[in-house]
């Protein structure tokens, strides 16, 4: 099955919902947004109808997108536009020309730090006869354009469509990750916990929050599909200073596990997705660490003791307590309070110690190659910005080593890193919880981009 | 919840951010803390300077805190919520603790309870004289409409007398430790424990500067420290039935609040001109008023606080510079629980008293207006002020009567202060809260940089 193939319902259902999405603007998506402002821009330099659109930058879906809402926005102004198809930017020109458009705009267009952007120019393909052979330009209308907006998850998800797979190349050297991230959803509260599994059985998953007072369920796309308060769970007599908690999609029926640190007691839910609701299906003696795992909080810390009980219910005694358990079969991995981590290659097997890693730190495999990589966040305490790193994995500490890319984070503190399978492909998307210097909450999605 | 993710948000950290530690605080460790304070306390709404309130605020916490942003935040509290607008539910970690505030609060609103701090209470049915527990749960009912009731409830002279029924966030350990308790219901604090050790100001210069100690509490604002909000404030009040009418203006002509900040009260402090601290009313001065007409000789007793250096050093003055007006002023220094039982009385000519108001001007208000004497005030002042149920409004009604009955309080604003503090750099976490207090809970100790890790950033 292509990518597109797999994309097209998620692009289908992105751009059907037209209900309140959690990211900035509650109903107007971010290519609408861009377009918005573009055509504001055009029409202010002011352009001469015909309107000639060239697109470079990013992906085909993306720029054909944005061609396709600008234009819009462009005919209903009456500036009568059309996208026209070159090698290059300076080709455009006589294309444009050729075509009898008065305007060219010509904008590249890509994700990039979160943001929607657009930049390029506008210029008159109009020549004067008595210039001759000589393509003189006209005095107007000319003028350069740049606009950004916050990315959303539909713009991720167009920028990050048609994407070839990436390989592994035979000489082993850096493989192709390229991460384009935008904000998924805002929460009113930090994260507490974060887990990623198909609670719908739809064969992709979901991406469930766990905050101090309530845990939810959202789609690939940043929509609610339930919430469930926790206020009627008792309260917990050694809680945390911080919002913590274990939160996991268990194996076998789709459920939900989800124990905060403010409660004495976790709870089994189940995703009924007709009510949107969250349905309590019974309560949890120990701390859902994923689908089969299990631990048990540092009473009053934000950390987990040090003995794992795997699925088959065998234990594993780590060196200390650990703030962070991530688990891609075989691997497995623990993070620690100070920054080292412990790297089970299988179970039974001797981990290799990691260090300089943060508590945002999963496994999981991004380029779809079948091997697993390491993602982590910064150690330090206060990092401006935080940055995710993405490392393969070779044997050893796979963090001295160069990464296979990293990237700036949104502000904030990120804390909880999943790795999800949001399109159904064998790339997984990687979903970051941020603690906002305001007080919220922030989910950030990152995709694979166009190389 | 709103007021606990401000509170995150308002983390200041005072030492170094950038140290390892997987993104998150690491618990652990004890870090030792000298004051110039008194080594043991008395209950909450005698303990009230700001040092005594950080220090009690250790062992034992009011139900909530406002964070810097205005919002309220429980801490001994589980919840704060109004189930209907005329009641206020303080859910507590259980009923011994419920009980143990319902009596607190009934004693503070008592006739012989001798504290300005009852005006906080004083919307609720009875003026807070029948507070109940029920269960967990104490079940405020207003008497009148009166929005910033949760914000008055946070302020530490309400905070329960230190017992083994009321968590605090550490519990005393002996020989001045304390140790972090568990089950404190905001979270137990990062350290694992406090050493506290209680000195004079030249004991906290000498421990600082042979790296003995790492936080130091009370020091003065020459040094490196860094205040919150100054509302300590200290008044001159005055007996007018036993003064002439121009006291008033005797008193503004002679003092200079000014000099009083520079010269005889320890920082951080800032002159007062108005009936509020100017962090919560930020006007100008009033220019100074001629001296008035010589009048006869008078001899008069400033009472003080015997505690409170600072209080000596300004009764000192206002006895030089009302002398240049024909008063002779004798100095009488009391203890804190008898300044008070003389302040209720009304059996004073001239007491100099001092109040940790609440960073909310509506209920710092109620303070100052019994603190002036003026109950009478308090049920025609509040019912207008809480009618206005937006917060700017309020506060801003507040501060044009607070303008409007200077006049006639028969208090004279001096100055108001905080709390001086400083720490090593591998302290982190020293969150000032709205109160101007530091919150010791929220401390942790920085691990050295690079320490356990050795991968790139």
């Amino acid at each position: 099955m292509s990518r597109a193939q797999v994309l097209a319902p998620l692009l289908l259902a992105l751009t059907a919902h037209a209900a309140p999405r959690s990211s900035t603007d509650e109903t107007v998506s971010a290519v609408q947004r861009l377009s918005q402002e573009l055509a504001s821009d055009v029409r202010a330099l002011p352009a001469e109808a015909p309107v000639a659109l060239y697109f470079s930058g990013g992906s085909a879906e993306l720029r054909r997108a944005v061609g396709s809402v600008l234009a819009a926005r462009l005919a209903a102004e009456g500036l009568a536009p059309s996208v026209v198809d070159a090698p290059s930017a300076e080709a455009a020109e006589g294309v444009a020309r050729a075509q009898g458009a008065r305007t060219l705009v010509r904008l590249t267009v890509d994700v990039e730090a979160g943001a929607l952007r657009a930049r390029g120019d506008a210029l008159g393909t109009w020549v004067n006869f008595w210039s001759g052979r000589a393509l003189t330009r006209p005095a107007r209308p000319s003028g350069a354009l740049v606009e950004s907006v916050e990315a959303d998850a539909e713009a991720l998800a167009l920028a990050s469509v048609g994407t070839p797979p990436t390989t592994t190349p035979p000489t082993g050297g850096p493989r192709g990750i390229r991460l384009l991230g935008a904000t998924l959803v805002r929460l009113e509260q930090p994260v507490a916990a974060l887990a990623a599994g198909d609670l719908d059985g739809d064969g992709r998953d979901e991406i469930a929050v766990l905050t101090e007072e309530n845990v939810s369920v959202f789609t690939a796309d940043g929509q609610l599909l339930a919430r469930r308060e926790l206020g009627s769970l008792p309260f917990s007599n050694a809680t945390t200073r911080e919002p913590f908690g274990a939160l996991a999609v268990l194996s076998g029926p789709p459920r939900l596990a989800a124990w905060s640190t403010r409660r004495a007691q976790g709870e089994v839910l189940v995703l009924d997705k007709g009510r949107s609701t969250l349905r309590p299906v019974g309560t949890l003696d120990s701390a859902p660490l994923g689908p089969v795992e299990r631990g048990g909080f540092v009473p009053g810390q934000t950390a987990f003791q040090a003995e794992v009980r795997l699925g088959d219910g065998k234990p594993v005694t780590l060196l200390s307590p650990f703030t962070t358990a991530s688990f891609a079969s075989p691997r497995m991995l623990f993070v620690h309070a100070d920054g080292t981590g412990s790297l089970y290659p299988r179970v039974g097997a001797t981990p290799t110690r990691l260090s300089g890693l943060g508590a945002g730190s999963a496994l999981g495999d991004l380029d779809g190659d079948g091997t697993t990589e390491l993602l982590t966040t910064s150690a330090l305490l206060q990092p401006s910005p935080d940055v995710l790193r993405v490392h393969a994995l070779n044997g050893g500490d796979p963090t001295v080593h160069e990464p296979l890319w990293q990237g700036p984070l949104p502000t904030g503190r990120a804390l909880f890193v999943v790795t999800a399978n949001l399109d159904g492909d064998t790339r997984r998307e990687v979903v970051v919880g941020l603690s906002k210097p305001d007080g919220t909450g922030e989910l950030f999605l990152l995709r694979q981009g166009a190389p | 919840m709103k007021s606990r993710r401000i509170a995150l948000a308002s983390l200041v950290l005072l030492g170094s951010a950038s140290a390892w530690g997987a993104g998150r605080t690491r618990y652990g460790g004890e870090v030792r803390v000298a004051h110039a304070g008194p080594p043991e306390l008395g209950e909450p709404s005698l303990a009230d300077t700001p040092l005594e309130a950080t220090l009690l605020g250790l062992l034992s916490r009011p139900v909530c805190a406002v964070t810097p942003e205005g919002e309220v935040q429980p801490t001994l509290a589980r919840e704060l919520s109004r189930p209907t607008p005329q009641v206020t539910r303080v859910t507590l970690p259980n009923a011994a603790t419920a009980n143990a505030l319902a009596r607190a609060w009934t004693r503070l609103s008592s006739t012989d309870g001798a504290s300005p701090y009852r005006a906080l209470l004083y919307p609720l049915r009875g003026e807070g004289r029948q507070v109940t527990a029920s269960g967990a749960s104490l079940e405020l009912a207003l008497s009148f409409p009166w929005p910033d009731l949760e914000r008055a409830l946070c302020h530490p002279a309400l905070a329960a007398p230190v017992a083994s029924s009321t968590p605090g966030p550490f519990s005393a350990a002996g020989r001045g430790a304390l140790d972090a308790q568990l089950g404190w219901p905001r979270g137990r604090p990062y350290l694992d424990r406090l050493l506290l050790t209680a000195t004079d100001e030249r004991g906290l210069a000498r421990l600082w500067s042979a790296r003995q100690v790492q936080v130091e509490l009370g020091v003065s604002s020459e040094t490196d420290n860094a205040p919150g909000a100054l509302l300590y404030a200290t008044y001159l009040a005055f007996s007018p039935r036993r003064l002439p009418t121009d006291f008033r203006q005797a008193v503004e002509s002679s003092i200079d609040r000014e000099d009083l900040t520079r010269l005889f009260v320890h920082g951080p402090a800032v002159p007062m001109p108005h009936l509020l601290p100017p962090a919560l009313m930020p006007q100008p001065p009033k220019p100074r008023p001629a001296a008035p007409a010589a009048g006869p000789a008078r001899t008069v007793t400033l009472v003080y606080d015997a505690a409170l250096d600072d209080q000596r050093a300004v009764a000192e003055r206002i006895q030089v510079k009302l002398h240049e007006r024909g008063y002779t002023v004798a100095l009488e220094p009391l203890a804190r629980s008898a300044l008070r039982a003389r302040w209720a009385k009304g059996d004073f000519e001239l007491m100099l008293h001092a109040v940790l108001l609440p960073p909310v001007p509506g209920p710092a208000l109620a303070v100052v207006l019994d603190a002036g004497g003026r109950k009478d005030l308090l049920g025609v002042e509040l019912p207008a002020i809480g009618a206005l149920s937006d917060a700017a409004a309020r506060d801003a009604r507040v501060r044009e009567r607070a303008l409007a009955l200077a006049a006639s309080l028969p208090l004279l604003p001096l100055y108001a202060q905080g709390l001086g503090l400083r720490a090593m750099p591998e302290v982190g976490g020293l969150v000032m809260d709205a109160q101007g207090l530091p919150m010791l809970d929220g401390a942790f100790l920085l691990p050295p940089e690079g320490a356990g890790t050795g991968g790139r950033p």
